[in-house]
């Protein structure tokens, strides 16, 4: 699309947040290498191949970092962690409820609250890697941290501190002068980052004759296939009409769009996966601590890529869809917005009937939603086991770039309209330069 | 001012000018400046010119600024010359203060000095620099009266410079208006200036053009201006041949006859009013409508939810008067009456159904355009205020300018006492009674500042029930009020306005010839109360500082009540905590300083949403703004030579065979008209889609997007839906007109019949701005709990395990 480039080359602006934005990340990425201190990274990386479950999980959203034991091993975590408690506290605390109420003021103060608890948060979780740390031996019974004790302790706890701070002001960084939101863009960064070493990988398998030419060929075009369905449905909505009746509809002389409330298909995004698969795994997570024998058989009966696993996962992939939709999308609010603006749905009445409506079509859709992110989850387990592809491709992370970028390139296309250049795709559906209907 | 600039200031102003702040206070480069001009000055030898020998001198920098030099290099002579001028004109010698203001003027800064510093006298200076090159200098003040009251006052001055001036006020035609502007200088209000671009907008010939190209404004109380109605759109409107509406009446009627609570309910702020399910069936009974909802409903629905407005949340003498037949607005910041401001789109109407007025026509918006945005379109902008803090962020963010602080002539000595709070209005009403009789006795003058007409009012009538005449003001005529505020320092006077009346007229101790200053003075000089806090600690400034001018002594004190309107628009009932609001004493003042607290963060919470809401109504502007630019400068281009691209282009069989048939010139007429009449047909159509955009776009919160990204993809389409359409009319019309023969049909392409202008209260749905605010976590957000939390469990374990070793290690010792 040569189209995007010549405009981008035009505006000056987007070209500098661009470019801040590749810096700004590039450091993210050069921050990974830096190891934490008093730990012998060698026998870290010798250790951490052989990780499974929720450390994968964790490694995930710290882009890497977990591996290397680096200062960024939080990852960016703790500050999402504090955020959604200060969300929930929201609900629960009427003092700071108020606050989100109060416009910038009140927005000011939480965002403090929220980054002194990304600090407390740091520093707990800190002080867990580093019990985990000493505990860790290689093969050959190496310590992986050659000298344990407080001092060890605090040091750790100050670095990875530190590490989350100064991630939590990159982000902070792209999202003012930057292009999309710091924080998913720092997400998808760690993920995208393995890409690389898996092409790579699988280049080698083919090559070893291992893998067979073809086998890579049909997993080039599952992929391709994989991605156009995940942007097919996210931007998937489902639009029910909404008439205002508070100011005179001017006398216009062309058509024009309709308003209208948008449902998406995938309401509750990535958050349902991640719910089923944080507790599918705890039962893991448990058996590094607890060591008894029935521990252990419970362990083997759900090892990720039986049967049993993936059809729990799906229930339990469904059920957290309406269960997060629910908690987080009220229709009877929604519907009293719309009354209290002025907006109703034709030939329904606002309030209640209207809620009951909005309600139905939301079940309806959530489903199919549903369908579609369970069976994107359970892709990558099949490939693995089916495909013998060595690299986890699919499920939460896939889910999260495909989101991201979608998001960022809406971004970029709102600077492109506000310049004066058609934006790349519009509600009527991707158009080139210049007049192209009629 | 000689005294330099403490150390401290001067490092702290370039350490804040790093980090990207706006306000100057390092006043050392203007005070350099001053001693080249005056240095200069003596060098000339001015004071002892003859009259002569200085409009010789003008007439050459007059011929020097045409010839192209810069007003840089100017400006010595000039200000040297200028002040020369004041002094033998009016007998004012300009001080070291305004000669720095006027310094900071010139060079496109935002000026806060204190009322009665002269601000008037100091923007002379700049006007004058600025307009030897005969390209213009608008100054544009608070109202008409002061327009043609500073323009006549500095006419001497300009004269002895060779320079024109002339003002402009609202009923003059276009002749009146097309030489006012050919003036050097001209003095106009802001919102006079923005009808005349409008009314230019919609020209179709080109010699009914009456403005100049814009060249520099120097805007006067710019904090009012620029900040406070800022986002207030200016419109002007071409009527429609609509006739008045008979089922207006009918459903102001019915409006009030339901029931509050049964039939309909308003939100929280009262900023909205809507039916329930009883009020809609009730509704649909006695209209006999059917299903109120249903899509061939909408007009009437739409009526009938105006008419609830007017009714339910619209008070008169508190949102509008009734004047002469004619609904009149008023301002909620300043209390002012205006003629011609109007509600958006049909509320006009129904407020005028309510009262039982004669409808006024209701008219298409023709074109519109911001005060902010207007402002921009000066290429040099300079203002001043006696407030520019704490919105100096505001004027760097919108307008790119920087606020310079002028220390007042001489220190200010006013005593600002501390608020005093009472739980209800009469209390406190009855508290500032005996006040100001305190004051009488003493000979002490009063100035009570209210928030609005009403409430101003209801204290006159209980001043006056209780013996002490008072004089009213409220902005209804700025002539006779400003005579009446000139005398408000007299012994004894007493004088209740609402926030702006009379303001850019001094208050002079004693009365307005200061015969009884000495008395005045020993009283304690004015005293101003203000009966409640503003939305704005700034307009609480303003009011303050009144009394207390060019070091004169004064008072001022605020009597506020928590039952006053804006503390309980903001809920201040819930802030205060239970057990304080139980020790509360009605009829006694409130010493509890948490209650006090709660009180001034009532009002920086107001002013945090206040901002936010410029903000963003600022993003959702700024795209209409940039469009209307496109299309103005396409208009100019049809409106000046009958563009032929524009039928060229896209129809060339057409244009070749039209061609030939009228031959180039009667072709390029015809295209003119008609491009014209389409062009401000679309215009006036997309203005129509932006506001219904506009008004639905937050509903895409619900699916996680930014409205305004929507807004703006929505936009982008409706333009270019309306360029496809001008062009396709354009070509259809003229194809149409060739079928029909070589006359065109005058009816159908002339103009409205008739245009106004007036200025839109956006006010009434508070919209839906404060909710816009997409989720910005998203993905794996909650995982990261999940997460934290499993951290925790081993964690915990691990932790507990060691604390029990420890324990029991220390239990063996």
């Amino acid at each position: 699309m040569p189209s995007i480039f010549g405009s981008l080359a035009k505006i000056p602006e987007l070209r500098k947040r661009i470019v801040f934005t590749i810096l700004m990340l590039g450091i993210y990425r050069i921050g990974v290498f830096v190891t934490c201190p008093g730990v012998d990274r060698g026998i870290v990386q010798k250790l951490m191949g052989t990780g499974g479950g929720l450390f994968s999980l964790f490694n995930m959203f710290s882009g890497g970092a977990l591996r290397q034991m680096s200062v960024f091993a939080l990852g960016i975590m703790p500050y999402i962690s504090a955020s959604i408690i200060l969300q929930l506290m929201a609900v629960v605390v009427p003092a700071i409820e108020r606050l989100q109420k109060e416009g910038e003021m009140g927005r000011r103060k939480i965002t403090q609250y929220t980054r002194y608890g990304t600090v407390l948060l740091s520093m707990i979780q800190g002080m867990g890697i580093a019990f985990y740390l000493e505990s860790l031996r290689s093969n050959l019974g190496e310590p992986v941290v050659a000298e344990p004790g407080w001092g060890f302790r605090v040091m750790t706890i100050i670095s990875l501190t530190a590490g989350t701070a100064f991630i939590m002001w990159l982000g902070e960084q792209i999202t003012e002068r930057g292009i999309g939101n710091g924080i998913s863009l720092i997400i998808t960064a760690g993920i995208v980052a393995a890409f690389p070493d898996a092409v790579f990988s699988t280049v080698t398998f083919v090559e070893k004759g291992i893998m067979k030419p073809f086998t890579l060929f049909i997993i080039v075009v599952v992929a391709v296939l994989v991605v156009a369905v995940i942007i097919f449905f996210e931007r998937g909505q489902r639009r029910i009409p909404v008439q205002y009746a508070r100011r005179v509809v001017g006398r216009k002389m062309y058509g024009g769009q309709s308003t209208h409330l948008p449902l998406k298909v995938n309401t509750s995004g990535v958050i349902p996966p991640i719910f089923a698969s944080s507790i599918l795994m705890f039962p893991a997570t448990l058996a590094n601590f607890i060591d008894k024998p029935w521990m252990q058989d419970f362990q083997q009966a759900l090892n990720p890529g039986s049967w049993a696993y993936m059809t729990i996962y799906v229930v339990l992939i469904v059920f957290f869809c309406y269960f997060y939709t629910a908690v987080t999308f009220n229709p009877i609010d929604v519907a009293d917005n719309m009354k209290k603006y002025g907006g109703y749905i034709p030939g329904i009445r606002p309030g209640k009937q209207t809620a009951v409506y909005i309600d139905k079509v939301l079940t309806r859709i959530t489903f199919g939603g549903a369908l579609y992110v369970s069976a994107v989850c359970v892709l990558p387990t099949l490939m693995i086991q089916q495909f013998n592809v060595p690299f986890y491709y699919g499920g939460t992370s896939l889910l999260i770039v495909v989101g991201v970028s979608l998001d960022t390139v809406s971004q970029i296309e709102t600077h492109l309209i506000t310049r004066h250049y058609d934006g790349l795709t519009g509600p009527k559906g991707p158009r080139l330069r210049g007049r192209s209907r009629r | 001012m000689r005294r330099k600039t403490g150390l401290w200031t001067r490092i702290a102003d370039r350490v804040n000018r790093f980090r990207g702040k706006t306000v100057e206070r390092d006043l050392g480069a203007y005070a350099r400046e001053l001693e080249r001009i005056d240095a200069l000055a003596r060098e000339l030898d001015l004071q002892a010119a003859s009259d002569r020998g200085l409009v010789s001198r003008a007439a050459e920098l007059r011929r020097r600024a045409r010839s192209g030099q810069s007003p840089d290099t100017l400006l010595p002579e000039t200000y040297a010359l200028a002040r020369e001028a004041a002094a033998r004109s009016l007998d004012l010698r300009l001080f070291e203060v305004q000669m720095i203001a006027a310094l900071a003027l010139h060079r496109g800064r935002l000026v806060e000095m204190q009322t009665g510093e002269g601000k008037t006298l100091a923007a002379v200076l700049p006007a004058c620099l600025n307009a030897l090159s005969g390209r213009g200098v608008h100054v544009l003040t608070f109202n008409d009266y002061l327009a043609s009251r500073d323009a006549a006052w500095m006419r001497p001055v300009y004269a002895r410079l060779g320079l024109e001036v002339a003002s402009i006020s609202e009923g003059m035609d276009a002749a009146a208006r097309r030489s006012a502007y050919r003036a050097d200088v001209t003095y106009l209000t802001a919102k006079e200036a923005g009808y005349d671009f409008l009314r230019e907008s919609i020209v179709r010939h080109p010699q009914d053009a009456i403005l100049r190209p814009r060249h520099f404004a120097i805007v006067d109380e710019a904090d009012s201006i620029l900040i406070d109605s800022a986002r207030v759109p200016m419109v002007i409107a071409g009527c429609d041949d609509v006739p008045g509406d008979a089922q207006r009446t009918r459903l102001a009627r019915l409006a009030g006859s339901l029931r509050p609570g049964e039939h309909f309910e308003t939100d929280e702020n009262r900023r909205n009013v809507y039916l329930t399910e009883a009020g809609a069936e009730e509704a649909e009974r006695l209209l006999g409508s059917g299903d109120l909802h249903a899509p061939q409903n909408l007009g009437l629905l739409t009526r009938l939810n105006q008419a609830l407005h007017a009714r339910v949340l619209l008070e008169r003498d508190v949102d509008y008067i009734v004047r002469d037949g004619r609904v009149e607005q008023v301002d909620e910041f300043t209390g002012r009456v205006h003629r011609d401001r109007h509600w958006p789109d049909g509320l006009q109407r129904a407020v005028e159904a309510k009262e039982g007025l004669c409808l006024a026509d209701q008219g298409r918006v023709l074109n519109s355009i911001t005060t902010q945005h207007f402002m921009r379109l000066y290429p040099k902008l300079s203002g001043m205020t006696g407030t520019a803090l704490p919105a100096d962020r505001e004027f760097a963010e919108f307008y790119d300018l920087h606020t310079a602080i002028i220390p007042p002539n001489r220190p200010c000595i006013r005593e600002d006492r501390p608020d005093v709070l009472f739980a209800d209005l009469e209390t406190k009403h009855a508290a500032v009674e005996r006040e100001v009789r305190a004051a009488r006795a003493r000979g002490q003058p009063v100035l009570i500042g209210t928030s609005s007409v009403q409430e101003s009012e209801r204290l006159a009538r209980r001043l006056r029930a209780a013996g002490i005449d008072c004089a009213v003001l409220n902005a209804a005529n700025d002539e006779a009020e400003a005579a009446i505020v000139s005398e408000a320092g007299a012994p004894g006077a007493v004088t209740v306005s609402t926030n702006m009346a009379g303001r850019g007229t001094d208050i002079r101790l004693g009365g307005s010839d200061e015969r009884s200053r000495e008395r005045v003075v020993e009283s304690g000089g004015l005293y101003v109360i203000g009966t409640n806090r503003h939305e704005s600690r700034r307009i609480d400034r303003q009011l303050r500082g009144r009394a207390g001018r060019q070091g004169d002594p004064g008072v001022s004190r605020f009597f506020i009540s928590l039952a006053d309107p804006l503390m309980q628009r903001f809920g201040i009932g819930e802030l205060i905590a239970p057990r304080r609001a139980s020790r509360i004493e009605p009829g006694r003042p409130i010493q509890d300083p948490a209650v006090h607290r709660n009180v001034a963060r009532v009002q920086n919470i107001i002013e945090g949403q206040n901002m936010d809401i410029r903000r963003t109504l600022w993003s959702y502007s700024a795209y209409a703004e940039e469009k209307r630019r496109a299309q103005h400068e396409a208009r100019s281009r049809v409106l000046a030579a009958g563009e032929p691209g524009l039928l060229a282009g896209s129809r060339p069989d057409l244009h070749a065979a039209l061609l030939a048939e009228l031959g180039a010139v009667a072709l390029a007429e015809r295209e003119r008209q008609i491009g014209l009449h389409f062009l401000d047909l679309g215009w006036s159509s997309f203005l129509a889609h932006l506001a219904d955009i506009r008004e639905s776009a937050y509903l895409n919160v619900v699916g996680s997007r930014d409205p305004l990204q929507i807004y703006l993809e929505h936009a982008a389409a409706a333009f270019e839906d309306m360029q496809a359409y001008v062009e396709t009319s354009v070509a259809e019309s003229l194809e149409a007109a060739r079928a029909s023969g070589p006359e065109l049909d005058p009816n159908e392409l002339r103009g409205p019949a008739s245009t106004w202008t007036y200025l839109i209260n956006d006010n009434p749905f508070e919209w839906q701005l404060s909710i816009a605010s997409p989720r910005q976590i998203g993905a794996g957000a909650w995982a990261a709990v999940l997460a934290a939390l499993f951290w925790f469990v081993p964690v915990g374990y691990k932790l507990g395990s060691l604390l029990r070793r420890g324990w029991r290690k220390r239990k063996s010792e």
